[in-house]
C-alpha cells in the first residue's frame, strides 16, 4: 500500500510541476497575442510578431518551471532496475516476481524469474507419464491448491 | 502469485497445474476465432498474437499433466490446424499426448517405432530426438538413452539443455565422473547460470561422498565443490542454496581437517587454508540465519524464496546447533 501512495503523491506532484510550466506556455502565448494584436492596429503586415523579445520574468519563468519538471520527473521515478550481473541475480532470487513490478503493480510482462532454470527443468525431455502419476498420487493425498 | 501460462510449466507443483489446467475452457473458449481457419471468424475476432500459442502449448502440458484428455488433444488440434503437421515442435507435441494416452508397454514401444521412422526420414529432428530419449528414459532403458543423448549431441553439441539431461542421465546411475563432464560442458554454454554452479557443487558433494567413492578422489572433489558454490554465490547475492551447499561442505571439510591437512595433488585446484574454510563457514551461518529469518518474517523483498528451501536451511542451522551444544556438555 506504501507504494501506491508514493506513485499517488508523485503523480500528484509531477502534475503540480506540469502546471507550473503550462502556466508560463499560456503567459508568453498570451504575450505573443497581445503583440500581433498590437501590430494589427498599428496596421502592419508582419504577421510574425518577434519571439526574442519576450519579457525576462515570462523566460524566467519558463526556465524555471523546465528545471523544477525535470528535478520532479528525475526524483519521482521507481528506483531503477539493477544492472550487475549478482546483484540483478539476487533480486531474482530474493524476491521472486514481487521485485519486478511495473507502475500499475502488476507483474512485468518481460518477467521469466531465473533463465538458467530451464536447464534444470528440460521442458523438450519432460516425462510426462512420470508426471501424471505424481499428480494422481497428489490428489489421491487430498491435495489443495496452495497460494489462494 | 498466480502461475503464469506464459512460462512452461515444468517446474510448477500439482496445485498451480491444476490451477492453470482449471484455465483451459475460458482460453479455449476466448482464443476459438484467433485459432479458426474460417476467414470470416478470423476476421472479427481478436488479433493472433505469438503469446496465444505459448499458451496453448503450456495449457497443453499442464492438461496433459492433470489428466484433462479432452482439453489436451482440443488444444492440439488447434495447433496443428495453425502450424501443420509437418512442423518439427508440433509432432514433438503430438508424441507427447499419444505417450500420456499410452495404456500399456506395447503401445509405448509403438510409440518408440514411430519416432524411430520419423528419425529416419529426417534425423537432425531435434524435439523428435528429444521425446525418444525422453521416453527411453521413462520406460527405464536408461543405457539407451544416454546413447541416444550421445547421438544428439554429436550433431548437436550446443545444446544446453542436452547435456544438462545427459549429466541428470549419468547422475541416476551413479556414474559421477561422467555426469559431472556433461554438467561442465553445459555450464561451458552458460557459464553465468548460478544455479547451474549450485548444481556442479552438489553433484561433486555427491560424488566425494558416495559409498563407492574412491579415496584418493574425495580431496579433490570436495575441492571442486567448494569452488562451485562459491561461484554461484559470486553470480547470485543472497543465493540461498549456494550458500547451503558451501555451508554443507565446510561443515564437512573442518570436521575431517586432520586427515586432509597431508594430503595435496599438484596441478589441481588445491583445498585453501583451514582459517579461509572457517571464515566461509561463518559468514555461511550468518547469511542463511539472516535468509532463514527475513523469509519467515514474510518481509517486503524477502519472500521469493522457496518455502521448502528456507525449512532445510533453517534444519540444518537448529541440527548444528543441537550438536554444538551436546558437545558443550
Amino acid at each position: 500500500m506504501a507504494a501506491d501512495k508514493g506513485i499517488v503523491g508523485d503523480m500528484v506532484a509531477s502534475m503540480l510541476w506540469f502546471s507550473a510550466y503550462s502556466y508560463s506556455c499560456y503567459s508568453a502565448q498570451e504575450h505573443s497575442a497581445l503583440q500581433s494584436f498590437r501590430a494589427t492596429t498599428a496596421a502592419l503586415t508582419s504577421s510574425t510578431p518577434t519571439a526574442a523579445s519576450l519579457p525576462v520574468d515570462i523566460v524566467i519563468e519558463t526556465i524555471v518551471a523546465t528545471l523544477v519538471i525535470s528535478l520532479g520527473l528525475v526524483l519521482g521515478t521507481r528506483p531503477l532496475r539493477p544492472i550487475q550481473w549478482n546483484v540483478w541475480a539476487g533480486k531474482l532470487e530474493r524476491e521472486g516476481p514481487e521485485g519486478f513490478l511495473d507502475s500499475e503493480g502488476e507483474v512485468n510482462k518481460d518477467y521469466v524469474g531465473n533463465p538458467f532454470r530451464l536447464l534444470e527443468a528440460r521442458p523438450g525431455f519432460v516425462d510426462i507419464r512420470k508426471q501424471r502419476k505424481e499428480f494422481a498420487e497428489w490428489v489421491k493425498n487430498g491435495g489443495q491448491i496452495q497460494g489462494n | 502469485m498466480a502461475p503464469s501460462l506464459l512460462h512452461p510449466p515444468s517446474q510448477l507443483s500439482p496445485g498451480d497445474a491444476l490451477q492453470l489446467s482449471q484455465q483451459a475452457p475460458i482460453l479455449l473458449q476466448s482464443s476459438a476465432g484467433a485459432a479458426s481457419t474460417s476467414l470470416f471468424s478470423g476476421l472479427l475476432a481478436a488479433p493472433e498474437t505469438a503469446a496465444l500459442w505459448i499458451q496453448y502449448e503450456n495449457l497443453l502440458l499442464s492438461c496433459l499433466r492433470t489428466g484433462d484428455q479432452r482439453a489436451a488433444h482440443l488444444c492440439l488440434e488447434r495447433l496443428i490446424a495453425r502450424f501443420g503437421d509437418e512442423n518439427e515442435r508440433i509432432m514433438a507435441l503430438k508424441g507427447l499426448v499419444k505417450e500420456a494416452d499410452a495404456q500399456n508397454t506395447g503401445e509405448l514401444e509403438n510409440i518408440l517405432k514411430e519416432y524411430d521412422q520419423i528419425l529416419k526420414e529426417n534425423n537432425t529432428n531435434i524435439p523428435i530426438t528429444k521425446r525418444r530419449v525422453a521416453l527411453l528414459r521413462s520406460m527405464g532403458r536408461l543405457s539407451d538413452a544416454a546413447s541416444a543423448l550421445v547421438q544428439l549431441l554429436d550433431f548437436s553439441p550446443t545444446d544446453a539443455e542436452a547435456w544438462s539431461e545427459l549429466a541428470d542421465v549419468y547422475l541416476v546411475q551413479g556414474m559421477y565422473p561422467q555426469a559431472i563432464y556433461a554438467m561442465e560442458e553445459a555450464l561451458v554454454l552458460a557459464p553465468n547460470a548460478w544455479n547451474i554452479h549450485a548444481r556442479l557443487g552438489e553433484m561433486q558433494y555427491m560424488a566425494a561422498t558416495a559409498p563407492g567413492a574412491a579415496s584418493g578422489s574425495y580431496q579433490k572433489c570436495m575441492a571442486e565443490s567448494l569452488k562451485r558454490f562459491a561461484r554461484s554465490i559470486e553470480l547470485c547475492d543472497d543465493y540461498l542454496r549456494g550458500y547451503y551447499g558451501l555451508k554443507l561442505v565446510t561443515n564437512a571439510l573442518l570436521k575431517e581437517q586432520n586427515k586432509l591437512a597431508k594430503q595435496s595433488e599438484e596441478g589441481e585446484f588445491s583445498l585453501p587454508e583451514t582459517k579461509t574454510i572457517e571464515r566461509l563457514n561463518e559468514l555461511a551461518t550468518a547469511k542463511l540465519s539472516e535468509i532463514v529469518r527475513r523469509s519467515t518474517a514474510q518481509e517486503t523483498g524477502w519472500r521469493g524464496y522457496d518455502k521448502l528451501e528456507v525449512e532445510a536451511a533453517r534444519k540444518l542451522l537448529s541440527d548444528e546447533a543441537t550438536a554444538a551444544s551436546a558437545i558443550e556438555r
